[in-house]
């Protein structure tokens, strides 16, 4: 097994391309740039290919992490040079490493992301009170309502999965960077931490507002 | 900049206004001489399939004081957001307003996209009527396609149509463009300079005139440079015109999702509904040995994993054998499927299929079109029952489950014994299938019927559309014999099929209508969940238009038609005699065999049809 993790940022026109697309777009990248991707068995053959956490659309990322399979080895700075000069523009590969045989599945190794997150003074009701952040860490439940597999709402507490927040300087609006804990076992969504932390603190924003970048993706140990 | 972003935000598939795929050009706006916009008047999944596309984007791009950018219709979620936030319609390369381009040239590839036209002009801030356009510095509106062989319809809001092919023509006009700016010429210089040239159409440059019934009676040109007929442009030297090999890789998954080679262009099978089959001509194959080239290419400079060979029928390509050879030996190690999406109606094509399609994953489709011998001779589809048994077997022995049957009601002298055919075909088919099969329980037939539409410059231009009524019966009738297991039918709509055959045969009047309907609300007409059918009957009323008048009325051949002025090179004696010998149920052999019916092509054209390693005609298969 030749099995490789991949560090790549998606940023400018390329944070607006959806999960599926972008596995599209790495096979074809993978292609133009003549790789031995592996290939699996049977009728419908895909590539050895995954993507460890889904980004959700719109949100940019200056540390993704994907993790491919070839069938033979590849020196991993030739990999990261031959993908970079057939990448569309917003997709930069940052690092490729060889993976250990024995190592678990990227996606089940995930558990923490970094974010920062922005909103613009003119999209937010009003500043946000300087121990808010604090208070609202300080609770020991945030309950948010969240939709079940089978269309039903149900509550789920967040805050064990809250690991880090805390306000940036800026100059207008609110910059704010978070630690959340992202993965199979507990999984919170930047949309979701910072639509309960502007509740708490009674201000009114548009989710649909929110810029957000993923700054570090982060496994277990 | 911060007002597109949050519209973005708020839309479902952002990817569709973003651009940034790989192979789209970006070039330095200030440096180029004049700008174009490709306009696609519907959303970017199907406009992104679409082998124009391809092609003008890269003819125009690779000229040096050219450039090309793109534009769809947007999506009503975006739509909404676009208003709302008065963001006009902009560019997917460099998201300038399209307002800022010198040209902007919409692609016609169904009628019932009109709508999406109007609305896409307004959402630039263009008036939609080419007078309104006079002065103001607006960009010149340019239309081609397929639905440009009538463009009467559209007349009052384009001001320039190209007629037939636009590899050559579209560095006509921007040739002519450049120079009529060099010289300081105000708009209708600029018209009148474009209208000079072949293929190039500019409704505002012709007077029409009505009897009292309202019928059309004349269309002259008011200037003396203006051409009484404007002829259809066709690249004489297909093998050596400029293909895309870069073409765009949509980032968001497109309907085909595929490199695309054009193995050859035309069809003189001569199938006298088919419109495709006449403006097209005549028949022009590349050589195998630039489709092996290029399909290398195209592959390497995409990545995609499946290469589509097309054409109007792949399987008439005089070298296909070879070709699929070739490209399935090259193609097996880097993993490629090759696809052959348009298959005759026989074995030989079956046999092409299994070559390509090691795994028999999807059904196969054959469009034999008519129930009946006496209806397919009457359409002169050049298929017989043999034939379709023979393919199907094949099919169902190479290890197929499924087949798909496309039929079409509504045709000119059916009768209720032809759709008997279609359903007797069909458990014909499926019997075969469960004599055949492996798994003869899975075998599954799909029977699909659209309705004729009459078209523009085919044999059949004459003829009147079932009533929508009738058109339901005969759906009903065939329903009810294509019960049970293993059977699949399909149909169509009648009110699109209606509406389409108002704009196909319609005349200028039809402008009024367009406006008032687009102006009531009706936009991406072709998408079911948008088309309302009584908005545009109220729009009839309001303007004042019959539809039936253009749908269902028998044309008499002395009438002029409103598209008389346009040349697709075939002679209007010619399509009436077609027509007659269609009554009396007589067929036309393809002019590809050897003998010329006579269609007026090749000399009003002063071009021949060329066949792979130079010859001009060849036996086909199916009539050795």
């Amino acid at each position: 097994m030749h099995r490789y993790m991949i560090r790549y940022s998606k940023q400018g026109p390329a944070r607006y391309t959806a999960h599926l697309d972008l596995m599209r777009e790495l096979e074809r990248s993978m292609r133009r740039a003549r790789l031995p991707v592996a290939f699996s068995e049977g009728f419908n053959p895909h590539p050895k290919l995954s993507i460890a956490a889904p980004l959700p659309v719109g949100t940019e990322s200056l540390a993704e992490l994907a993790e491919v399979e070839m069938t033979r080895a590849v020196e991993p700075g030739l990999m990261a040079e031959s993908l970079n000069a057939v990448l569309p523009p917003g997709l930069k590969i940052r690092e490729v490493m060889k993976m250990d045989d024995a190592a678990p599945a990227l996606m089940a190794a995930l558990e923490r992301a970094n974010y920062i997150v922005q909103l613009d003074g003119e999209d937010l009701s009003g500043p946000l009170p300087g121990d808010a952040v604090r208070e609202f860490l300080d609770r020991d439940r945030v309950e948010i309502r969240r939709h079940g597999r089978d269309g039903k709402e149900k509550k789920s507490d967040i805050r064990p999965g809250i690991v880090k927040m805390e306000v940036l300087p800026g100059d207008d609006g609110l910059l704010l960077r978070m630690e959340l804990k992202t993965g199979s076992v507990m999984n919170v969504r930047p949309v979701e931490a910072l639509t309960a932390l502007l509740e708490y603190a009674g201000i009114k924003a548009d989710p649909a507002d929110l810029q957000i970048t993923r700054t570090g993706l982060f496994t277990a140990g | 900049m911060k007002r597109l972003e949050k519209a973005l935000r708020r839309v479902q598939k952002p990817g569709r206004y973003t651009g940034g795929e790989w192979n789209a050009v970006r070039k330095d706006w200030a440096d180029i001489d004049v700008k174009m916009a490709f306009a696609f008047p519907d959303v970017y999944e199907v406009g992104m399939s679409h082998l124009g596309l391809q092609i003008i984007y890269h003819a125009v791009n690779m000229r040096a004081d050219a450039l090309l950018e793109r534009v769809f219709a947007p999506w009503t979620d975006m739509e909404e957001q676009m208003r709302e936030r008065r963001l006009p319609l902009f560019s997917l390369e460099s998201h300038r307003p399209v307002r800022d381009f010198d040209i902007l040239g919409f692609t016609l590839q169904y009628e019932l996209s009109f709508t999406n036209i109007l609305n896409m002009l307004d959402l630039a801030g263009i008036p939609v009527r080419s007078g309104d356009r006079a002065a103001g510095g607006y960009p010149l509106v340019v239309a081609g396609g397929p639905c440009a062989y009538n463009p009467e319809p559209l007349a009052d809001f384009i001001d320039v149509f190209i007629i037939g092919e636009g590899e050559d023509a579209v560095n006509d006009l921007l040739d002519a463009w450049l120079e009529s700016r060099r010289r300081g010429e105000d708009r209708r210089r600029l018209l009148l300079r474009l209208a000079g040239i072949d293929g190039f159409y500019v409704p505002s440059l012709y007077r029409v005139e009505y009897d009292e019934k309202g019928h059309l009676e004349k269309v002259t040109p008011v200037a003396a440079e203006v051409p009484a007929v404007v002829k259809k442009r066709v690249v004489a030297d297909l093998d050596g015109a400029v293909f895309p090999t870069r073409p765009l890789v949509p980032a968001v998954e497109a309907v085909h999702n595929r490199a695309m080679l054009e193995v050859q262009r035309g069809c003189t099978r001569g199938c006298r509904f088919c419109q495709a089959g006449v403006i097209y001509r005549p028949v022009r194959e590349k050589e195998p040995q630039t489709l092996v080239r290029q399909a290398e290419e195209v592959l390497h400079n995409t990545g995609w994993g499946e290469i589509s060979l097309t054409s109007l029928s792949t399987s008439d390509y005089s070298q296909i054998k070879p070709l699929v050879s070739e490209l399935t030996g090259n193609c097996a190690e880097t993993g490629v499927n090759i696809s052959l999406p348009s298959l005759r109606v026989d074995a030989f094509s079956v046999d092409l299929a299994k070559e390509v399609q090691k795994v028999r994953r999807s059904s196969l489709t054959f469009a034999p079109e008519a129930g009946t011998q006496r209806l397919r001779d009457v359409i002169n589809k050049g298929v017989t029952e043999d034939n379709l048994l023979e393919a199907v077997s094949a099919a169902f022995t190479g290890g197929w489950q499924a087949v798909k049957l496309y039929f079409m009601i509504g045709l000119p002298t059916e009768t209720d014994a032809d759709l008997e055919g279609i359903a007797s075909l069909a458990r014909l088919v499926l019997e075969r299938g469960r004599s055949l099969s492996r798994s003869p329980g899975r075998v599954k037939v799909t029977v699909s019927v659209s309705s004729f539409v009459p078209k523009a410059h085919t044999p059949f231009q004459w003829e009147p559309q079932d009533t929508m009524d009738e058109l339901r019966r005969k759906q009903a009738f065939m329903r009810q014999r294509m019960r049970g297991r293993g059977l699949v039918f399909n149909y169509h709509d009648p009110e699109s099929s209606f509406l389409e055959a108002v704009f196909s045969r319609g005349d200028r009047k039809l402008s009024a209508l367009l406006e008032s309907a687009w102006r009531a609300g009706c936009h991406f007409d072709g998408w079911s969940e948008f088309f309302d059918f009584d908005r545009w009957m109220k729009a009839c009323e309001a303007a004042g238009i019959d539809p039936a008048g253009y749908a269902q009325r028998r044309f008499d051949y002395r009438e002029t038609l409103p598209w008389d002025h346009i040349g697709a090179g075939l002679s209007k004696k010619y399509l009436a005699r077609e027509h007659r010998r269609a009554l009396a149920g007589e067929i036309t052999p393809d002019c590809r065999t050897g003998k010329c019916p006579g269609c007026g092509l090749c000399p009003t054209m002063e071009i021949k049809p060329r066949l792979a390693g130079g010859e001009t005609v060849a036996p086909l298969y199916d009539s050795l």
